[in-house]
């Protein structure tokens, strides 16, 4: 009887170790769309912070700027000339010089261009 | 006076080589690497963000930011943003070269293979290579597209012995860009 105990315990201790061994292994990606924002700014404002050499504190964090739309692609929106969004699905129902306010992932700032860049983008309004 | 005659025509002829010369640019480029090692998880990520400047002399520029590698297992993007690549610290990859005998005037809709040389600037260390590059053009738009292969200890970047049994030593990385005419 003793030895089956032992046994029981041993088992649900392999048993809760593989659970969270895999609950760690296999964890969720960040949902951005639920994710509050950090900051709430403008285009401009957004790439201040990295002109402004502040950037890892939105660097990877959720943010929500808002602009006017100077470009389209079929996945991204530019806002003001300075913040490119990225959308995982088509961007529909948008026009150029639209104001809009969309958040995102921010995931830096593109020299080339002088543009900051989110991923993972949905429209508020 | 002659002096100032011929300083200004090279101002003007400056000019005018610059209203000639063709920009094709991309800000959503793709560029994938895979690290799989057979019969353990799948090592694989994308970023469609990246950026590319292609000039018709054949100069090509392009910047990826590393946050913006997506992986299909979350952890593993975890360890490559904050163990391998550190991506807070060195937050952009770049490459900047020259396509090797490039000339706009003979793209056409047939794909052509190029030479590409130039350095890539990545977790701090630049390393030049040469890598052969698919062109055609079509349109007003160049496809350029390439596959080459890196190794992360040419940049720095430290494996652990506890997973580098998971991580290929080579990694394959492979980039298309979709370059836009801009004058």
């Amino acid at each position: 009887m003793k030895k089956q105990t032992k046994l029981l315990i041993a088992l649900i201790l392999l048993i809760l170790a593989a659970y969270f061994t895999y609950n760690y292994m296999y964890q969720d990606h960040r949902d951005i769309k639920t994710e509050e924002a950090k900051i709430t700014v403008s285009a401009s404002e957004l790439t201040a912070y990295f002109t402004d050499n502040k950037s890892e504190e939105i660097l990877n964090n959720t943010v929500q700027v808002s602009g006017v739309i100077t470009e389209i692609d079929s996945k991204s929106l530019t806002l003001d000339d300075s913040v490119l969004c990225s959308f995982d699905a088509e961007v529909q129902g948008v026009n150029l010089n639209d104001k809009i306010t969309i958040k995102g992932r921010c995931i830096g700032y593109d020299d080339l261009f002088e543009i900051a860049k989110l991923d993972q983008s949905t429209i508020i309004k | 006076m002659k002096k100032i005659i011929i300083a200004l025509l090279c101002i003007f002829s400056g000019f005018n080589s610059m209203n000639a010369q063709d920009k094709f640019i991309t800000k959503t480029g793709v560029i994938n690497f895979e690290a799989s090692v057979p019969s353990f998880e799948e090592v694989n990520a994308k970023n469609e963000n990246v950026s590319a400047i292609l000039k018709s002399t054949g100069e090509f520029a392009s910047l990826a930011l590393m946050k913006g590698f997506r992986f299909k297992v979350a952890l593993m993007e975890e360890h490559f943003n904050e163990n391998y690549a550190e991506t807070s610290k060195f937050p952009k990859t770049t490459f900047r070269g020259n396509i090797e005998d490039f000339d706009l005037s003979q793209l056409g809709e047939n794909e052509k293979t190029y030479t590409v040389k130039g350095v890539i600037t990545m977790h701090g260390v630049d390393k030049s290579i040469e890598v052969p590059a698919s062109i055609k053009m079509v349109e007003d738009t160049v496809y350029l597209s390439t596959t080459f292969v890196l190794k992360p200890g040419d940049f720095d970047i430290e494996i652990p012995s506890v997973v580098s049994s998971k991580i290929a030593e080579k990694i394959n990385v492979s980039a298309n860009f979709m370059l836009k005419s801009k004058s």
